[in-house]
C-alpha cells in the first residue's frame, strides 16, 4: 500500500503548495479543543497578562487555562514599565495563594502595592520567587512597616528603586535578615531625574547594613545613587568575597578612591562599570590592577588623562570588555601601547566612540589586528571615518554582532563629501553575517541613497538574518528601511536613535544580571 | 553525528506516516526532530538498515508539510532558550513561515500536535505564535468565533469572571 517519494517529490510538493497549485488540498478536522492543556497553555503563554484576563471569559476550559499559574510566573505591575495595574489590592492579595503560589519566578512591585500584607502573603505563599523589585522612587512616604514579620527569604534577585528623600531604614530593619540569598542587588537612584540645582542629598538606605547580611553577593549596581561615595563602595570590601561585578554608573561622588581596596579584598571582581563616575587619576593609578582580575571595565564620559590610561589599562592584565567613549585622552599613544602589551588579544568588545584624540590610522591598525575576534564595536561620533574607511574594513569584522557608526551632525561632511550608505550596508551584507544591532548615526543631510538603496536593504535583511535592531536618523532613509523590513514581516526591527541607544553592554559577561526595570 | 559520519554525504532516511506512506528525507533534515534524533540513536539503527522509522501519530499530508518546513529551515541555528523574563514577541515570524502558516485551523492544529510529538522546537514556537496571533486583541467573542467555541458560561458565571479580573486594569 506505501507509495515511495523522493526528495525531489517533496521539494515539488513544496513549490506547488507555495504557488497554490497543489491538487491535494488537504483539510482537517481538529479543533482548539482536541490540543492537549500543555500545548494550549504554550500558545497563551504568548499573550500578555491582561490578554489572559481578557480570554478567561470564552469558555469554562478557557478560564481554567488562563489562570494557570504556569502562565503567571512573571509579574509585573508598574504600568510605566508596561505592566498591568492593579486596582484592587484586596483582590490581588487573594490571588497570591491561589492563582500565583509557588509557580511565582518573579515580581516587580510599584510603591503602594509595597504593603506588609502584600508581602507577608506573598512571603508565605511563593517561596520559589527568586526576583523582586521594589519601586519607591515615585513614593510620597513610607508606609508602615512595624508589624512586618515576613518577606521572602529565597531572593537571588533584589532591585530597590529609590527616592531622594524616602528613608528605607524602616522597611529595611525588618528584612536585612532575609538576605541572606541574594547574589544580585540593585539599587537604582533619581540621576535620571534630579535637576542641576543643587538639593540636599540624604543617604536613604545604609549600604553598611545591607552588605552585613548580604555574604553571598555576586553583582551590585549601584545606578545613580545620589548619595554613594568611595566609603559606601569600601563598605563592600568587607563581606562581600564573592563579588564578581561592581556597577557604579552615575555615581557621580565616586572618585575611584575605594577601589585599590575593594579589588584587593574582592579577588574574584571580573567587572567595573564607572561609567560617569568622577574618577581621579592618582586613585585609579593606586590601584593593584596587575593582580586584580577585571577583565571588563567600562570609564565611558570620564575625564583621566593619556598618562593614568596608558599606566591603568597596561597593568590589566586581559581586557575583555572595554569602553573609553568620550575619553578625550585616550589617544593614539595609548592605543599604540595597548597592542604593544598584548593585553587586548582576549578582546571581545570596545567603545572607543567620541574619542577625539583617536585618529584613524591608528583605528585601522586596531582593527586591523582585532577586527576579526571583536563581538561589539562601538565607533561613532568620529566625523574623520568616512565610507571608505568602513567598506575598508567592514570586510574584517567577521564576528561583529553590535556595532555602532556615523555621526549626528554631519557639519563635516556637508562642506566635504557624502557617504553613499549603499556601499556601507553592501559590506555589512556581504561581510557581517552575525550582525544582531547595527547602529548608523549619519543624518540624511550627509547620506547619499537613491531608490535603488533599496536593493542593498533587501540584501542586509535576508543576509544578516539575526539582525534585530536597525537603528538610523530619522528621515527618508528610514522610512525607506522601515517599509521594506515591515515589508517582510520584520516590524520593530528599524527604529531612530531618538528613541533606541545601541550598546555593547549585552556583551557583559553578566548582562542578565544587570537588567533593571 | 556519529551516524552521518559513517555515512556517504547526504545520507537519507526513510519516515513512516500514520497512513503508511513512505517519505525518503536527507538525514540532517529529519534530525531537526528530536524525537527521530533520539529514535536513532536508541534504537542505534544501523546505517545500512532499509526499514523506515515509524511515525504513528503523524499522518502523510502532515507529515508532508513538517518535512517541507524542516527543509527550509535545515541551515537554521540551535534554537535558543527563550528569556522567562521577557514578555515574547509573536511578531517575529519569518514571511516564509507566515505563507507556511496559512492553512485551515485543523491543518494548524495538526501541526502543533505533530510538531510536539516530533519535538521540532522552531516549527511549534513558530506554530503556537500563530494561533497566539489569531487570539490577540480580539473579544472574547471574536474569539469564540474565531475558534468555533460555544460559550458554556451562564449570564450569571460570566459576571463572576468579570469580577475575578477586575483586580487589574488595562493602561
Amino acid at each position: 500500500m506505501s507509495r515511495r517519494m523522493t526528495v525531489y517529490d517533496i521539494t515539488r510538493g513544496i513549490d506547488e503548495y507555495r504557488h497554490g497549485l497543489s491538487d491535494e488540498r488537504y483539510e482537517s478536522s481538529l479543533t482548539f479543543a482536541d490540543l492537549p492543556a500543555k500545548l494550549m497553555i504554550k500558545v497563551f503563554s504568548y499573550l500578555s497578562h491582561s490578554e489572559l484576563c481578557r480570554i478567561c471569559l470564552v469558555s469554562k476550559r478557557w478560564r481554567e487555562l488562563a489562570y494557570d499559574s504556569r502562565l503567571w510566573t512573571n509579574l509585573r505591575l508598574r504600568p510605566e514599565f508596561g505592566g498591568l495595574s492593579v486596582s484592587n489590592v484586596s483582590q490581588f492579595v487573594d490571588l497570591i495563594g491561589s492563582r500565583f503560589s509557588t509557580a511565582l519566578r518573579s515580581i516587580d512591585l510599584p510603591c503602594e502595592l509595597i504593603t506588609v500584607p502584600v508581602l507577608e502573603e506573598i512571603a508565605r505563599q511563593c517561596v520559589n520567587l527568586r526576583y523582586m523589585t521594589l519601586d519607591f522612587s515615585k513614593a510620597m512616604q513610607l508606609h508602615d512597616y512595624n508589624d512586618l514579620v515576613d518577606f521572602p527569604a529565597n531572593l537571588y534577585y533584589l532591585c530597590v528603586c529609590l527616592s531622594d528623600v524616602i528613608f528605607m531604614e524602616g522597611l529595611m530593619r525588618k528584612i536585612y535578615h532575609c538576605l541572606s540569598t541574594v547574589q544580585v542587588l540593585h539599587l537604582i537612584g533619581t540621576f535620571e531625574q534630579s535637576s542641576e540645582e543643587e538639593e540636599e542629598i540624604y543617604e536613604v538606605i545604609n549600604i553598611s547594613k545591607i552588605k552585613a547580611h548580604t555574604p553571598n553577593l555576586r553583582v551590585v549596581n549601584l545606578y545613580g545613587v545620589m548619595f554613594v561615595d568611595d566609603s559606601h563602595v569600601e563598605l563592600l570590601s568587607f563581606n562581600c568575597v564573592h563579588l564578581e561585578c561592581v556597577a557604579l554608573n552615575f555615581c557621580i561622588k565616586v572618585t575611584g578612591s575605594s577601589l585599590k581596596n575593594l579589588l584587593e579584598k574582592c579577588k574574584k571582581i571580573k567587572t567595573l562599570l564607572l561609567h560617569h563616575c568622577e574618577l581621579v587619576d592618582a586613585h585609579m593609578m593606586a590601584v593593584d590592577w596587575e593582580h586584580s582580575h577585571v577583565k571588563e571595565l567600562d570609564i565611558t564620559s570620564t575625564e583621566l588623562s593619556a598618562n593614568c590610561l596608558e599606566n591603568v589599562l597596561t597593568r590589566i592584565r586581559s581586557l575583555e570588555y572595554l569602553a573609553v567613549g568620550y575619553c578625550d585622552f585616550f589617544t593614539d599613544a595609548v592605543m599604540e601601547k595597548l597592542m604593544e602589551t598584548g593585553n587586548l588579544r582576549e578582546l571581545r568588545a570596545i567603545d572607543i566612540s567620541y574619542t577625539c584624540n583617536l585618529s584613524e590610522p591608528v583605528i585601522g591598525k586596531f582593527i586591523k589586528r582585532y577586527g576579526p575576534q571583536l563581538l561589539g564595536l562601538m565607533l561613532h561620533g568620529k566625523p574623520l571615518l568616512n565610507e571608505f574607511f568602513w567598506t575598508a574594513n567592514i570586510p574584517l569584522l567577521k564576528n561583529i554582532k553590535i556595532c555602532t557608526l556615523g555621526q549626528r551632525d554631519g557639519w563635516y561632511f556637508e562642506l566635504n563629501t557624502k557617504v553613499h550608505i549603499d556601499q556601507v550596508i553592501n559590506a555589512f551584507a556581504s561581510h557581517c553575517p552575525k550582525m544582531e544591532r547595527l547602529e548608523i548615526q549619519w543624518d540624511v543631510a550627509t547620506i547619499r541613497f537613491s531608490h535603488k538603496s533599496g536593493k542593498f536593504i533587501d540584501d542586509i535583511r535576508t543576509r544578516c538574518p539575526f539582525l534585530q535592531s536597525l537603528t538610523l536618523a530619522d528621515g527618508g532613509y528610514y522610512e525607506m528601511a522601515n517599509s521594506n523590513f515591515e515589508r517582510a514581516q520584520r516590524s520593530r526591527v528599524v527604529r531612530t536613535f531618538n528613541r533606541y541607544a545601541t550598546s555593547i553592554v549585552q556583551l557583559l559577561s553578566c548582562y542578565g544580571d544587570l537588567l533593571f526595570n | 553525528s556519529q551516524l552521518s559520519n559513517q555515512r556517504a554525504a547526504m545520507p537519507n532516511i526513510k519516515l513512516q506516516s500514520s497512513d503508511n506512506e513512505i517519505f525518503e528525507v536527507e538525514l540532517e533534515i529529519a534530525k531537526q526532530s528530536n524525537t527521530i534524533k533520539t529514535m536513532l540513536e536508541d534504537l542505534s539503527v544501523s546505517d545500512d538498515s532499509d526499514d523506515p522509522v515509524p511515525l504513528p501519530n503523524v499522518n502523510a499530508a502532515i507529515l508532508k508539510k513538517v518535512i517541507a518546513w524542516c527543509t527550509h529551515h535545515k541551515d537554521d541555528p540551535p534554537p535558543v532558550e527563550e528569556d522567562e523574563y521577557k514578555e515574547r514577541r509573536t511578531d517575529d515570524i519569518p514571511t516564509w513561515d507566515l505563507e507556511f502558516m496559512k492553512v485551515d485551523q485543523g491543518t494548524l492544529f495538526e501541526i502543533i500536535l505533530a510538531s510536539n510529538y516530533l519535538d521540532i522546537k522552531g516549527l511549534l514556537d513558530v506554530a503556537c505564535k500563530t494561533v497566539a496571533n489569531m487570539i490577540k486583541g480580539k473579544s472574547p467573542e471574536e474569539i469564540r468565533k474565531t475558534f468555533n467555541i460555544k460559550c458554556d458560561f451562564t449570564a450569571e458565571e460570566l459576571e463572576q469572571v468579570r469580577k475575578e479580573n477586575e483586580w487589574c486594569e488595562e493602561k
